[in-house]
C-alpha cells in the first residue's frame, strides 16, 4: 500500500517546488479588470467574442483609463464538468477577484444566476461590476420578496448593467402585442430556465395589467416527444398569439416546428420571442420562422453596422483583427460595459473605492452615443444601477433575416 | 488453532494501524492547509500566494471536501452493498435545498429563528443554526431513501440502477420547476435561493471571506463521514453490506437480511448527500437547481469506483483527485502545458476526453482502483491467485 506519509511528503514537495518555478504575472502598478464569463459549454464562442471585444476596447483606448494602465484578466465561471456557468466555480471566482488586490472591477456575468453569487461578495468588498447580459430583474429592482437588497449585504450599490433588464423587453413585447396586432388573448411559454421564466413572468405582469388574457405554460428542453400537446392546449384556449420566453438553444427547432403543425404558420397564428432567439442561422434557415415577430434589448448587430459612424467602424476593426463579426450582439454590449469600466477608472483615484464611488457616488456615469461602441448613449442610476434609456429593437423574420422593423426608446 | 487466531488478528491490526496513518495524513493535510492560508499566506509574498491560490485554492480545497463527502455517501451504497445508485445526486439536492428553506429568508411569509443567524434587515423566512440544518438535511434525505429504498430495492443490478437515474432526474426537475406547487413557490424554480445566513458558531460569526474557517468547518464534516465510514464498516451492518456484495444468495442463508439491510445502506448513504448538499450550499451562499445534472451523479461514481469501491481512503483519494481536476487542476496544467511549450490548447474542453482515457485505463490495468479494497482486490485478482496457486501446487507436487 502506498503510505500516506509518503504522498502528503511528495504533494509538499511538489507544491513548494512549483512555486519556486512560478512567478508572478502581469505589471506591477496596472490596474486589473476581470472578466468573469462561462468560456466552456454553449456560452463559450460568445464568450470568447465577449473577451475579444473587451479586449479590442481596452486596446483601442491605449490600454489606459486615464492615467492608469489596465490590463484585463479573464476568469471561467463554468466547468467543462457542467458544461455551462457552475455555482462553486462563481463562488470562487469571487473570492479570488476579491483576493487579486490589483483588481479594481469585474466585468460580467453572463449568467443572472452567477451573478447572484457574485454580487454579495464583490459587495462586501466594495469592487464594482458592470454585467452587459444579466437580464433577471431582481437584481437591480424590487422583483421577489427581499430583492434586490438580499444581494447588497452592505448596504451599498456596487453593481449595474449595461443592458435593459427582462422587465422592459416583456413591457415592451406585451404592449406592442396588445396595441399594434390586437391580440387580447395570449399564450406566455418558458422554457423552464431562469431567463426564460424571468421574461415570461415581464410579458405575462404587463400583458394581464394591460387588460388581457393569459395561458401559461412551458416547454423543457428534455421532452423529447415535442410539444404537440402543449400547442393543442394552446389551441383550446382560446389563444391568438404565442410567446416564446426562453433561449432558442433549448429544442427550439422542436418548439417553433411543433407550433406551425398544430397552430399553423406565423401569419395565420403569430408568434413573438425575445432575443433569447436571436442571432441563431438555424432559426433562420427554418421556413417555420417565417414572421416571427422579435425583440431585442438594445440595438441588433446589424443594427449598429447600419447605423454607421464610430460603432460600425469598431465592427469592421473587430472584423479585421479576429477574421469574423462578433458572434452576438451581447458581446457587442461586453465592450459597451468594458467602456464603462474605463471610464469609471479614469474618473477615479485608482482604488476599488474611487472607481466604485465613479458609478454610484455624485453625478450619474454617462456615455454618450459618440462614445458608445453599441451608438447608444445612457446613464446609470446611482440608485438601481441600471440604464435609465432602453432602446428595444422591434424585428421580424423576413426571407431568413431578421430585419429590423423600428426602434422603441423607452425612457 | 493458534496459527488461525494469529493469521485472522493480524489483517485486522494491520487494517487498524493503516487506518490510524491514513487519518494522521487527513489530519495534517488540513491543518496544513488551515494554518497556511489563515497565518503564513497573508504574510508571504505576492508570487507565493498567486500560486497557491491557482493551484490550491482554498475555495477548491472546501469544494473538494464537500465533494469527499458526497462520495463517501455513495461509497456506502456502491462500495459496501454493491448497489449501483445512478442518482445520487438527489440526495444533494434535497440537502441543499434543505439549507435553502430553513437558512435563508425564502419563505418570507414566515419568521422563524432557532438561533440561527438573520441578516439585519432579513429577519423573515426561517432561520435555523447550522447545526440543526445539517442534522435535518441528513435526516430528510435518509427519510427520501426510505421512500425510495423501500418499493425499489427489491430490484438488482440494471434494474434497479435504472430506478435510482429516473429518481436523480425527477427531484432536481422537482426542484427546478417547483416556484409553483399548488400555488406555493416551492423552489423558487430556476432562480434557485439565494441569501443563506452566514453560520454563527458560538458567537463567531463565519461571514463571506472567513475562508480557512470555512475549510475548517467542511473539513470536519469530511473528517466525520471517513469516522462514520470506517466505523460502520467494521460494525455489523458493514459486515452484512459486504457479504450482501459479495454474494447475496450466500449472504441471506448465512441469516443476513436482505431487503433490511439493502434499505439501512441507502438511507444512510443518502444522509451523506444531505449533509454535504447542506454543506455545499452554505459554501456557495445558495443553491440553484441547474447544478444538480446526471453529470454529477457520475462524476461521483467515478470518484468512488477510480478511488477503490468499499475503502474508505481509496475513495477519499479518488473524489480529491477527479474534484481537484475539475476544480482547477486541468485549468492550472493546461496554462503550465501552454506557458512551457507556447501551445494554445483548451485543456478544460478535453475534459471527459481525459476522464474517459482514465477510466479506460484503469479498467484495464487496475480494475480495483487507486486504492483498492483487501477483499475487491482479491476478486478482482481471482484468476492471478488461482494460477499462483496452481503453480505452487504443481511445484510441490513435482
Amino acid at each position: 500500500m502506498i503510505k500516506p506519509i509518503k504522498i502528503g511528503a511528495l504533494a509538499v514537495a511538489g507544491a513548494l517546488a512549483l512555486a519556486a518555478c512560478s512567478g508572478g504575472s502581469g505589471s506591477a502598478s496596472a490596474l486589473v479588470v476581470g472578466t468573469d464569463l462561462p468560456l466552456q459549454g454553449a456560452s463559450a464562442d460568445a464568450s470568447k467574442s465577449t473577451n475579444e471585444v473587451a479586449a479590442l476596447v481596452l486596446e483601442q483606448a491605449g490600454g489606459k483609463a486615464g492615467d492608469y494602465t489596465v490590463e484585463i484578466k479573464e476568469y471561467d465561471d463554468s466547468t467543462a464538468a457542467k458544461g455551462a456557468w457552475d455555482d462553486a466555480a462563481c463562488a470562487k471566482n469571487a473570492q479570488d477577484h476579491v483576493a487579486n488586490t490589483a483588481e479594481v472591477a469585474v466585468m460580467g456575468t453572463y449568467n443572472s444566476g452567477c451573478a447572484k453569487i457574485i454580487i454579495p461578495v464583490l459587495n462586501q468588498a466594495g469592487m464594482l461590476m458592470i454585467s452587459h447580459a444579466n437580464t433577471y430583474p431582481g437584481l437591480t429592482v424590487e422583483w421577489d420578496k427581499g430583492e434586490p437588497g438580499l444581494y447588497y449585504p452592505s448596504g451599498a450599490r456596487n453593481y449595474a448593467r449595461v443592458i435593459a433588464h427582462d422587465g422592459f423587453q416583456g413591457t415592451a413585447a406585451a404592449q406592442f402585442l396588445f396595441n399594434e396586432q390586437g391580440v387580447k388573448n395570449l399564450a406566455v411559454l418558458d422554457d423552464t430556465q431562469a431567463y426564460g421564466i424571468g421574461i415570461a413572468d415581464a410579458v405575462q405582469k404587463e400583458f394581464e395589467k394591460l387588460g388581457g388574457t393569459v395561458f401559461r405554460g412551458s416547454w423543457d428542453v428534455k421532452q423529447t416527444q415535442g410539444y404537440t400537446a402543449t400547442f393543442e392546449k394552446i389551441k383550446a384556449s382560446g389563444a391568438t398569439a404565442v410567446y416564446y420566453g426562453g433561449i432558442f438553444d433549448n429544442n427550439g427547432v422542436q418548439l417553433v416546428k411543433d407550433k406551425t403543425t398544430v397552430l399553423g404558420d406565423n401569419k395565420a397564428f403569430l408568434a413573438m420571442s425575445p432575443d433569447g432567439f436571436s442571432g441563431y442561422p438555424t432559426l433562420r434557415e427554418m421556413p417555420e420562422a417565417e414572421g416571427l415577430w422579435m425583440t431585442f434589448a438594445g440595438k441588433s448587430l446589424d443594427g449598429i453596422i447600419k447605423g454607421g459612424g464610430a460603432p460600425a467602424k469598431f465592427i469592421e476593426d473587430y472584423t479585421a483583427k479576429y477574421g469574423a463579426q462578433p458572434n452576438s450582439s451581447y458581446a457587442v454590449y461586453g465592450g459597451v460595459a468594458m467602456q464603462v469600466i474605463l471610464k469609471a477608472i479614469a474618473a477615479s483615484d485608482g482604488t476599488r473605492k474611487g472607481v466604485l464611488d465613479a458609478v454610484f457616488a455624485g453625478d450619474s456615469l454617462c456615455l454618450t452615443a459618440e462614445e458608445s461602441i453599441s451608438g447608444m448613449g445612457f446613464c446609470l442610476s446611482t440608485e438601481t444601477g441600471d440604464v435609465d434609456t432602453v432602446t428595444m429593437t422591434l424585428q421580424q423574420m423576413t426571407g431568413g433575416v431578421e430585419t429590423d422593423i423600428k426602434t422603441l426608446d423607452i425612457k | 488453532m493458534a496459527n488461525t487466531a494469529t493469521a485472522n488478528t493480524a489483517p485486522a491490526h494491520t487494517a487498524v494501524s493503516g487506518n490510524r496513518k491514513w487519518a494522521i495524513g487527513f489530519i495534517s493535510a488540513v491543518a496544513f492547509f488551515f494554518i497556511l492560508n489563515k497565518f503564513l499566506l497573508p504574510q508571504a509574498t505576492t508570487p507565493v500566494q498567486q500560486f497557491f491560490n491557482n493551484w490550491f485554492s482554498l475555495t477548491s480545497m472546501a469544494e473538494i471536501m464537500i465533494w469527499i463527502v458526497m462520495a463517501l455517501g455513495l461509497n456506502i451504497i456502491v462500495g459496501y452493498a454493491g448497489l449501483l445508485d445512478l442518482g445520487y445526486v438527489a440526495f444533494w439536492a434535497l440537502g441543499g435545498y434543505v439549507a435553502g428553506w430553513l437558512m435563508s429568508p425564502f419563505f418570507s411569509s414566515l419568521q422563524l429563528n432557532f438561533f440561527g443567524n438573520a441578516r439585519p434587515g432579513f429577519e423573515f423566512g426561517i432561520h435555523f443554526h447550522m447545526f440543526l440544518v445539517l442534522i435535518l438535511g441528513g435526516v430528510f434525505t435518509a427519510i427520501w431513501g426510505v421512500i425510495i429504498g423501500g418499493p425499489t430495492l427489491r430490484l438488482k443490478s440494471d434494474y434497479l440502477a435504472l430506478v435510482t437515474l429516473g429518481f436523480g432526474e425527477i427531484i432536481p426537475q422537482f426542484m427546478l420547476n417547483g416556484a409553483d406547487i399548488a400555488g406555493h413557490n416551492v423552489t423558487n424554480g430556476a432562480q434557485g435561493i439565494g441569501g443563506l445566513d452566514d453560520v454563527n458558531l458560538f458567537g463567531y460569526v463565519i461571514g463571506t471571506f472567513a475562508l480557512p474557517e470555512k475549510f475548517l468547518m467542511v473539513s470536519v464534516l469530511a473528517g466525520a463521514m471517513i469516522f462514520f465510514s470506517i466505523r460502520l464498516r467494521d460494525g455489523r451492518l458493514g459486515r452484512a453490506w459486504l457479504a450482501i456484495r459479495e454474494d447475496e444468495l450466500a449472504a441471506s442463508m448465512m441469516g443476513v437480511p436482505l431487503w433490511r439491510t439493502k434499505f439501512a445502506s441507502y438511507a444512510i448513504g443518502a444522509v451523506g448527500g444531505g449533509i454535504g448538499g447542506v454543506g455545499f450550499a452554505i459554501l456557495v451562499g445558495g443553491v440553484y437547481a441547474d447544478r444538480f445534472n446526471f453529470v454529477i451523479s457520475i462524476i461521483i461514481l467515478a470518484m468512488v469506483v477510480m478511488g477503490g469501491m468499499g475503502n474508505v481512503w481509496g475513495v477519499v483519494v479518488g473524489a480529491t483527485t477527479l474534484a481537484w481536476i475539475n476544480s482547477i487542476g486541468l485549468i492550472q496544467v493546461g496554462d503550465l502545458v501552454n506557458n512551457t511549450f507556447g501551445t494554445n490548447i483548451n485543456f478544460p474542453s478535453y475534459q471527459f476526453l481525459l476522464f474517459g482515457l482514465l477510466l479506460v485505463l484503469m479498467m484495464l490495468f487496475r480494475r480495483e482502483g487507486f486504492i483498492p479494497e483487501a477483499r475487491i482486490r482479491m476478486v478482482m485478482n481471482e484468476d492471478k491467485i488461482d494460477d499462483e496457486v496452481s503453480d505452487e501446487t504443481k511445484i510441490a507436487s513435482n
